[in-house]
């Protein structure tokens, strides 16, 4: 049994006490957020307690996982205090603000003798994996052209913090991570980065990304990521190879669509598409991390590939800021 | 020229598949005399002036000789400037096929014995005349979108055979065949010019001659970026031959076009397969109605050689970026 601590009682923390709340082998036993409230509310669904400050967090110890779901500039912090408690670690995805801080995160966890699992979710979304497993049994040949696009609405989080360049790095380093993490588990290594985007254009609730990925198997992958969307969300993916093409569209892909009218009390109407699974992606995930660390595996997802999933980002970033394209070495 | 004269056209080679298209629309388009067709391939000619029960001209001068109005000129991509120096030295107004040439000294030669000649040169970028692009246009005219930030786009297609894949002829593979559709698109969507660029091009998918593979990354002169896939992507198992999908990004919203999403799903157990069977409107019917229009009344084509230029100017900068492995600018 794993007594899990959540820090963070955002839209991840409340997914990820729900996940935890659900699997066998793990117990939810505390919750912090520097907004008591929020911390609260989630750790009194679940039993947990209920914390403001970390610090008196891990003085009061009790638990042995700690699961990071705070704003991403936090994570190293965070990573930090847990293994020097030596706590293994979930940490929500991008593992850090910058590379620099990713591997200084998994250098410590290696000293500390801890588990560090960069909670890159897309791996475990039966699309993905399907895709995944599709692409690298050769169902299409020599994979040669990808096509990633992952769109929504700006993320409005607490302080309004995703707005925040600095601590969010918009909608590359949020958003596309996740498809840069799962190209590099069916692609491999990647060689080059273009990209050109909104992450220095200033404006407001709006980010836009388009970035070119050269791999050094010679794939060539286009990814979207956009963060201007009026509402809804939607992912798509495509890759062509040497004997044939896969396509998936989220918007195509919704085997339920609720839709209702609008009342004379005066509830708006809406349309929502919804494509149900038995287990939910975090679920799935966050058991298999749990199971990990009881039987001493070896994650599917390591703190290796969290550091170069943000090494991506970072790269398309550093592309959109001096318009040349970025050779990962 | 006055009002509903009838305006002559003819069509100098059937190297492209585009010509029976075009062919059709001038047998359908009222005010317009299709008088026939020359072809260095006698049989081709044959055949195609059969088809549409025109004039099989002996050669290229016969054709030029006559009173005809105007040529349209679907030779392979490397013949274009020879065609067209022919036709406007004869005093022909000229539709030349996209693109333009395969070089730019042959994309400048054409233009410049076009003015030279003082006919008209007119560019075939059909798909400013498909009502989606239309409607998306409008759109952005409208300012509902706010201001312009990005553009993404694609044109890929299934990979075609003959004169296409012969590097000599065509100029290049999959990125000079597409790219510029959607680079004219783009600049008369946007009335700004593409001011740098950088492509990551392959030929993995067939591993010929020719590149069949590649993402080109723009900025333009007002400060939007855009990509294009110009790729031959779609398999021959693919239902339709291929897409013009272009998202347009904005301050005040998204407009998405998918160019050939009316559609209707066909399942047949005859050959076992899955087609779109495209309903929308046929979009070179515009084109063509527009070359006549210009020459009827004596107005400047609505696409010029210069867009058919610029947007040549684009795949040759992208393969060069190709090469070099940074991005290329267009404006030093």
């Amino acid at each position: 049994m794993q007594r899990i601590a959540v820090i963070g009682a955002g839209t991840m923390g409340r997914v990820h006490s729900e996940a935890y709340s659900r699997i066998p082998n793990a117990e939810l036993v505390a919750v912090c957020d520097s907004q008591i409230a929020k911390a609260e509310e989630l750790a009194g669904k679940y039993g947990a307690a209920a914390y403001a400050d970390v610090k008196r967090l891990f003085e009061d110890g009790g638990f042995d996982v700690v699961d990071i779901c705070t704003p991403t500039n936090t994570h190293l912090d965070y990573i930090k205090l847990a293994a020097r408690a030596g706590k293994h670690i979930c940490c929500e995805k991008p593992l850090a603000r910058t590379t620099g801080q990713a591997m200084e995160a998994l250098r410590i966890c290696e000293e500390a003798g801890v588990t560090l699992f960069p909670a890159q979710v897309l791996r475990w979304f039966p699309e993905f994996r399907k895709l995944h497993d599709l692409i690298t049994s050769g169902a299409i040949g020599e994979p040669v052209e990808v096509r990633t696009s992952r769109c929504s609405a700006y993320p409005r989080g607490t302080d309004d913090w995703f707005a925040d360049m600095k601590r969010s790095g918009g909608v590359v380093l949020d958003m596309i991570i996740h498809d840069f993490d799962w190209l590099r588990w069916c692609f491999g290594k990647v060689r080059r980065v273009y990209a050109r985007g909104l992450y220095e254009a200033g404006i407001p609730h709006t980010d836009y990304a388009l970035v070119t990925l050269r791999f050094e198997s010679g794939v060539i992958a286009h990814v979207e990521g956009n963060w201007a969307k009026a509402g809804g969300f939607e992912t798509s993916v495509e890759v062509a190879g040497t004997k044939g093409l896969l396509s998936f569209a989220s918007k195509d892909s919704a085997p339920i669509i609720i839709e209702l009218k609008s009342t004379d009390e005066g509830k708006v109407g809406v349309t929502v598409p919804e494509s149900p699974t038995r287990e939910s992606p975090y679920y799935l995930e966050l058991k298999h991390f749990v199971d990990c660390i009881e039987d001493n595996r070896k994650l599917d997802v390591t703190a290796e590939d969290g550091v170069e999933a943000v090494r991506t980002s970072e790269a398309a970033l550093r592309s959109i800021s001096t318009g040349q394209p970025v050779t990962l070495a | 020229m006055s009002e509903r004269q009838v305006v002559k056209i003819g069509i100098m080679s059937f190297a492209h598949m585009h010509a029976y298209s075009y062919a059709a629309c001038l047998k359908k388009l009222p005010d317009v005399d299709f008088v026939g067709i020359a072809d260095d391939d006698a049989v081709r000619s044959k055949d195609a002036a059969g088809r549409y029960g025109v004039r099989a001209f002996r050669n290229y001068e016969e054709m030029l000789e006559s009173d005809v109005d105007g040529i349209i000129v679907t030779s392979e991509n490397a013949n274009h400037r020879r065609h067209v120096v022919l036709a406007a030295q004869a005093g022909k107004h000229v539709m030349c096929e996209k693109p333009i040439a395969t070089t730019m000294q042959d994309a400048e030669a054409i233009v410049e014995v076009s003015k030279r000649s003082g006919i008209k040169l007119m560019t075939a970028f059909p798909c400013r005349y498909h009502p989606a692009f239309i409607r998306l246009k409008q759109a952005v005219d409208s300012g509902e979108l706010g201001k312009l930030l990005a553009v993404k786009s694609t044109n890929q297609g299934q990979r075609p055979g003959g004169w296409f894949i012969d590097k000599e002829l065509a100029g290049g593979g999959a990125v000079i065949d597409h790219t510029v559709h959607l680079v004219d698109l783009m600049r008369y969507m946007t009335g700004a010019e593409p001011a740098r660029i950088y492509a990551e091009i392959d030929n993995r998918m067939f591993g010929g001659d020719v590149d069949d593979t590649g993402i080109i990354t723009l900025d333009f002169t007002n400060g939007i970026f855009a990509t294009i896939d110009a790729s031959w992507s779609r398999p021959k198992s693919y239902p339709f031959w291929g897409n013009v999908n272009m998202d347009v990004i904005g301050t005040g919203g998204i407009a998405s076009m998918e160019m050939f999403a009316q559609k209707i799903d066909s399942y047949s157990d005859e050959n076992c397969r899955h087609a779109y069977v495209y309903w929308g409107d046929d979009m070179d019917l515009g084109l063509i109605e527009a070359f006549a229009r210009c020459i009827r009344e004596d107005t400047a084509p609505p696409i010029t050689g210069e867009d058919g230029l610029k947007a040549l100017e684009v795949a040759l900068a992208a393969y060069e970026s190709a090469r070099l492995r940074e991005p290329i600018n267009l404006l030093e």
